[in-house]
């Protein structure tokens, strides 16, 4: 689970299986968006990170794996297009976003360290002493708090709803003293601000996004496929336990001749793709009728008819 | 003997009544039969069953009754080789009316060859009987064989028991044609001394009255089965 402050709204609960990625990714760069794309899924969290326009920096990550950059992407793509996920947008402030890519591809000096155990005035010194660059995040079962360090130096405090680092701790402090609250301390070397690509420049957004339709396009085939003979083979199922049904109930009041008319009957059967139903078995009892009349009489045949769809009538009622 | 001869007489009107309701109240493939055996009443009434009957001196009614007795082997045979193909391969074609139909058709087509020919005389009629005779025989033969093959394919079926009533009926026309064939073959009715024709000519009336009483007890019997 990625702990983000949420920012701004633009658009949340969106269904990103209902929406052409890169047009949307397009149009955020075309109005120089800065902020953050959240992906929600059941395999994984997706960022994307926008700075004016540019995606600097994206990440998918799974309970075992972090994907970042085009491998972020594609994944994203890929399970954006099973059509079971959420998307949320952010506006953010320029410095906020680069602070946003800070916290998710920074090292992790501290990991949900408890704040009952833990005395964060320390820390914090430590933080300026050590002359520091990065984030404290502080979170409890419902709220996050993000105090954003450059130099040993704070930026600025970050909280659920805030647009931009501000300059009041009160909201974070509040964060720290709700029961259970903990806080994971990572840290960033360098510059590497200036490093950052625009993936968007650099990665084909198109290709990825037409190589994952078209897996997505396969795998639903493969799935089509698969239900498709499931279908097949219950429906052979069903015949044959129909067919089974059938040889019985004539072998019991016509012999073994029953036995070869309804075999021959049943063979003659045009379903033509529709599952064996009784509608579908109205002409075979019409055939078996009269084709029984030249060994058997009415009320033997009748009853023998009356006994198989009885039985085919619970055999078929399923769906 | 007349009494005799009425008594079959009713035997087989009571016989061939019954096979041809049967023939209209069942399967196609039981038609050609019972008509078949409809027919043997119609066949044996008009020659001799009753004498009292007006034409029994008329050369053509008495050919008919022949060629309409070789006819009715014929179609019956016809109907066990249907019914046993049916067994075989569970199909079956055609339709009652054309059996009707056709059977009407070969008869008068028959008795349009006898009256664009001359009269048949007795000599003619004598050769007409042996060959409807002859037919009869072979074909009771072949018509036991065929219907112990049907009754093996069938023997698990309501009507199974039915096609033994139809083995003993052959068995009991063989012995009646039989012996009227071999009457004719050997010319007894000009040897009335010889014990041989006494033998045949008891086995031809009992062979008669009981294939009359066994026709009419199968038919029964088979409408029982086919309720």
């Amino acid at each position: 689970m990625i702990l983000l402050p949420r920012g701004n709204p633009v658009k949340e609960n969106v269904n990103p299986g209902k929406v052409n990625l890169p047009d949307a990714l397009d149009k955020l760069r075309q109005g120089k968006f800065t902020g953050y794309l959240r992906f929600d899924f059941s395999e994984g969290t997706g960022i994307f990170i926008f700075q004016a326009g540019r995606l600097i920096s994206s990440l998918f990550e799974t309970g075992r794996e972090n994907l970042i950059a085009y491998d972020a992407i594609a994944r994203t793509f890929h399970e954006a297009l099973k059509g079971d996920g959420r998307l949320d947008i952010y506006r953010l402030s320029p410095e906020l976003a680069f602070s946003i890519h800070a916290l998710l591809h920074g090292e992790m000096l501290h990991r949900g360290q408890d704040l009952q155990l833990i005395d964060i005035r320390s820390l914090l010194t430590r933080m300026r002493d050590e002359q520091r660059s990065g984030c404290l995040r502080i979170y409890s079962q419902n709220h996050i708090a993000l105090i954003f360090y450059r130099d040993g130096k704070p930026l600025g405090f970050f909280h659920d709803g805030s647009t931009d680092i501000e300059t009041t701790a009160d909201t974070s402090m509040s964060v720290a003293r709700e029961a259970g609250a903990k806080v994971d301390v990572l840290i960033t070397r360098g510059d590497v601000e200036k490093s950052l690509a625009d993936l968007m420049e650099t990665a084909n957004i198109a290709g990825l996004w037409n190589k994952s339709v078209g897996e997505r396009q396969r795998q639903r085939e493969e799935q089509e496929n698969a239900a498709s003979r499931t279908l097949e083979m219950r429906e052979g199922e069903r015949r044959q336990k129909t067919l089974a049904l059938f040889q019985k109930t004539a072998q019991q009041h016509l012999g073994k001749i029953g036995v070869s008319l309804v075999d021959k009957e049943f063979d003659r059967l045009k379903l033509n793709g529709v599952s064996l139903g009784e509608a579908q078995l109205t002409g075979f009892y019409d055939n078996l009728t009269k084709a029984a009349k030249l060994v058997a009489g009415p009320s033997k045949i009748e009853l023998m008819l009356d006994e198989m769809k009885k039985g085919a009538r619970s055999l078929l009622k399923g769906p | 003997m007349e009494q005799f001869h009425l008594v079959l007489a009713v035997f087989w009107l009571i016989a061939g009544g019954v096979a041809f309701y049967f023939s209209i109240g069942n399967a196609r493939v039981w038609t050609s039969i019972a008509v078949g055996f409809f027919l043997i009443l119609l066949g044996e009434i008009i020659p001799g069953a009753l004498p009292i009957l007006p034409g029994l001196d008329n050369p053509y009614i008495l050919a008919m009754g022949h060629i309409i007795g070789t006819i009715a082997i014929l179609v019956m045979s016809h109907g066990f080789q249907e019914y046993y193909v049916f067994t075989r391969t569970l199909d079956f074609e055609g339709s009652k009316l054309f059996v009707y139909l056709s059977v009407a058709g070969v008869i008068i087509a028959s008795l349009v060859f006898l009256l664009i020919n001359p009269a048949p005389g007795p000599e003619v009629r004598r050769v007409i009987r042996i060959v409807e005779n002859t037919n009869w025989v072979f074909l009771s033969l072949i018509n036991i064989d065929l219907i112990r093959k049907i009754y093996l394919n069938v023997k698990d079926t309501p009507i199974s028991k039915g096609f033994i009533a139809f083995m003993v009926v052959f068995a009991c026309i063989f012995l009646w044609k039989g012996s009227q064939l071999y009457i004719d073959v050997y010319d007894l009715e000009n040897k009335k001394d010889l014990i041989n024709y006494t033998i045949s000519y008891f086995t031809n009336l009992g062979g008669n009255l009981l294939a009359s009483i066994s026709v009419g007890a199968t038919f029964i019997y088979l409408a029982k089965l086919l309720r």
